[in-house]
């Protein structure tokens, strides 16, 4: 609300400093703000990561539980992301059920780590038909200060990164007890750029948030492959453009793959 | 699992599971003014307890029919991250945090001077990230600060701590481990520590008169320190940067000196 | 504790300033004769009365003060206004000769605080151009400074044309509002330290000579 209305203010600056490729924290166009990333944050959960990025803060957890497969993938367990909101994390934000914003989000998130086949559906297999692990990946934001989909997508493969696999016993997870850490072949990670008065910019802050026109996530791997694709916002894109955010996105997200440190 | 008799409560040297005396706290740290779109903040942890918490208001209560014309509204939001307890919470609040949410806003509603902010709501928000025994006691201190952060008049700070009993001896600030004791008491407790107030008070377990005496006095004593811990949290934030620029007031000082004399 | 060694220390709510009968400032209320800060902030003490400079808090609306507002919403017959307290205040349209947009800046003086803290607005002006800066509202009189001193060094020490609201807003047009930002930042940072406005001149000072990243384009 309060603070809201003043960041709308300051989108005509936006808009205006970026004709002579400018931003209003001084960034470079093509530079993420600092990165702080804590892992292994909460010991109940069976991986964990918190990330502040600038101001935006956001917490990862991963639960590992047991179920049955879905029938059409019998040999298969899943991965599950959620997103909420807490309502701190902005002054606009109300307690309640997931937003379109964090349902797009947690979608978009998913998307990511699934398709980049990071984990192998079939190595959580534990009885064809009968039981499979399912990886709860839940992200509460703390404090939006712009680009939760990094941020987010960061915090998740950082609390997968460091998910130790619960022992089983009669089918129960024992407390406590792990049998080795959750397999994570892939280093997914989101990269969003928004596109601001013609102009393309890495890492929009909540202020540029409010100003852009569009904005543009990418799902990419080491490999150098996609994963998700994402536009969002009423502006649009060339196809120039999009190549150019791709090429940006491998070169900016083996920048933020160098601060997950694996133990 | 181990069964609890196995457990030893208390060892020959008056220890407890963890290490601690039995009226030891376990260590707590408090850094207020953490989130940047909240209007008052706070970052607790206490042993394992990791808590985050924000603070909005004094502002309208909407919709309107919820105003009350006399006073603000105290609205408190206590969750738990569905990883922070040892089995996955579902993401929807549960009845356990729908009624600590209750007890605890009216704890904080005494010690804030409403009756100043008619028709409004102050918000708080707490979300427990990794949690052992005593959250609630955790998120209402942290909530205190937060309060005190975002500069809303208060009467006193609140201080909350648990007292319990784990095999015959009463403790303070009972782990996860002693509240699964056969013969377990759990009392949280919050005081406004100027006046020693009872704001909170919830007990579980079954106790008579004497030895409840002795928990209760012990579980005020441990209010007590945690408010040193809430003092020292809020100056310290303020301490740091007199410090930092003790040295340019003082190098100011010398030039303005130098000035003088000229 | 003497009054005199209470005098700028910094308090927190339910603190015990004094048990001395004085007369009651902001931010102080007495309990069984003894006198508590309702607040985080310094000790003052003048001429026999006590009061705390709270280091935090929101805005509250007072008859007289000068405010900076945006206009939130144009309704039939009146303007919304956004005067960052409790409540939106609402301006009759006959009262204002220019049509005001959403997003329009304005300076306002408020003549009148009801009981739930709703403020009356008159002597509407229009901005044209400049942006507005923030600081918590009760920092306000430190950016002002006795008899205008800290204002006047920031006019001075950035060139731009300011306006303060009480409410927490600062208009700024011209001048080096990169430099004035750092000063607000300075002065936000640094309010409940004594030399404030020395040491904010020397800032400024300091910036001009590099005249570097924040040097006059």
């Amino acid at each position: 609300m309060r603070d809201d209305i003043i960041w709308e203010l300051r989108s005509d600056k936006v808009r205006e400093l970026i004709k002579s490729s400018q931003r209003l924290d001084g960034r470079a166009l093509y530079e993420y703000r600092p990165i702080k990333i804590e892992t292994d944050f909460s010991k109940n959960a069976h991986g964990s990561c918190r990330v502040v990025l600038g101001e935006t803060d956001v917490i990862a957890g991963v639960k590992m539980d047991v179920a049955e497969p879905y029938p059409d993938t019998p040999d298969e367990g899943s991965i599950t992301v959620g997103v909420e909101f807490m309502p701190m994390a902005s002054p606009v934000f109300e307690p309640g059920p997931p937003d379109q914003n964090a349902t797009e989000l947690a979608r978009v998130v998913d998307r990511c780590i699934r398709e980049s086949k990071a984990i192998d559906f079939k190595k959580l297999c534990i009885e064809e038909g009968e039981k499979a692990w399912f990886v709860f990946i839940d992200i509460y934001v703390a404090n939006d200060s712009g680009n939760l989909f990094d941020a987010s997508s960061l915090a998740a493969l950082g609390a997968l990164l460091n998910t130790k696999i619960p022992k089983l016993e009669d089918d129960k997870i024992v407390k406590d007890e792990f049998v080795g850490k959750l397999e994570v072949a892939k280093r997914p990670l989101l990269t969003t750029f928004a596109k601001i008065n013609g102009k393309l910019l890495l890492d929009p802050a909540i202020a540029e948030e409010k100003a852009m026109d569009a904005r543009i996530s990418i799902g990419t791997t080491e490999e150098k492959l996609m994963s998700a694709l994402q536009k969002g916002g009423p502006g649009s894109f060339t196809q120039a453009e999009i190549e150019q955010c791709i090429d940006l996105a491998f070169e900016k997200s083996a920048e933020l793959r160098k601060l997950l440190k694996v133990e | 699992m181990a069964k609890s008799e196995e457990i030893v409560y208390i060892n020959s040297e008056g220890k407890r599971v963890d290490g601690r005396k039995v009226d030891e706290l376990r260590p707590i740290k408090i850094v207020p003014s953490v989130l940047s779109r909240a209007e008052g903040s706070a970052y607790i942890e206490w042993g394992q307890n990791k808590a985050l918490v924000g603070v909005f208001g004094p502002r309208e209560a909407l919709p309107q029919h919820i105003q009350d014309p006399t006073k603000a509204l105290v609205n408190y939001v206590y969750r738990m991250a569905t990883f922070s307890v040892p089995d996955r919470k579902s993401p929807k609040p549960g009845r356990r945090e729908i009624e600590i949410s209750k007890v605890s806003g009216e704890a904080l509603e005494r010690a804030i001077f409403v009756e100043r902010f008619p028709n409004t709501t102050i918000d708080i928000y707490v979300y427990l990230f990794d949690s052992n025994a005593g959250t609630r006691c955790a998120a209402l201190t942290a909530a205190s600060v937060a309060l005190a952060d975002a500069g809303i008049p208060m009467r006193d700070l609140v201080s909350a701590c648990a007292v319990g009993r784990a095999a015959g001896t009463i403790i303070l600030d009972p782990c996860k481990a002693e509240e699964d004791a056969s013969d377990a008491v759990d009392m949280p407790l919050a005081i406004m520590p100027r006046t020693k107030e009872v704001v909170l008070l919830q007990m579980d377990g079954l106790i008579g008169k004497e030895e409840w005496k002795k928990a209760f006095e012990l579980g005020i004593k441990g209010c007590l320190q945690v408010y040193e811990i809430q003092k020292k949290a809020l100056k310290r934030k303020y301490e740091e940067i007199a410090e930092e620029e003790e040295k340019t007031i003082k190098q100011i000082d010398k030039e303005l000196k130098k000035v003088e004399k000229k | 504790m003497k009054v005199r060694e209470m005098q700028g220390r910094l308090v927190i709510p339910g603190e015990l300033i004094t048990t001395r009968r004085m007369k009651l400032g902001p931010h102080v209320f007495v309990e069984n004769g003894k006198i508590y800060s309702d607040t985080v902030g310094l000790v003052k003490i003048e001429r026999g009365s006590v009061r705390v400079v709270p280091l935090q808090g929101k805005y509250m609306p007072k008859a007289g003060d000068v405010v900076i507002g945006i206009v939130v919403a144009e309704e039939y017959s009146y303007y919304a206004i956004d005067i960052n307290s409790f409540y939106y205040s609402f301006v009759p349209k006959e009262e204002i000769k220019i049509p005001l947009k959403k997003g329009t800046i304005v300076s306002a003086k408020i003549v009148k605080v009801d009981e739930i803290n709703a403020a009356t607005l008159s002597d509407i002006r229009v901005f044209r151009g400049g942006e507005i800066l923030t600081i918590s509202p009760v920092k306000v009189p430190r950016v002002i400074g006795k008899n205008a001193s800290m204002l006047n060094i920031l006019k001075k020490g950035t060139g731009c044309s300011l306006m303060v609201g009480m409410n927490g807003r600062i208009w700024a047009k011209g001048g080096n509002i990169e430099l004035l930002k750092k000063a607000l930042a300075k002065i936000e940072r640094e309010s409940h330290l004594s030399n404030l406005t020395l040491r904010v001149q020397k800032m400024l000072e300091e910036e001009k000579k590099k005249g570097g990243a924040f040097g006059k384009k």
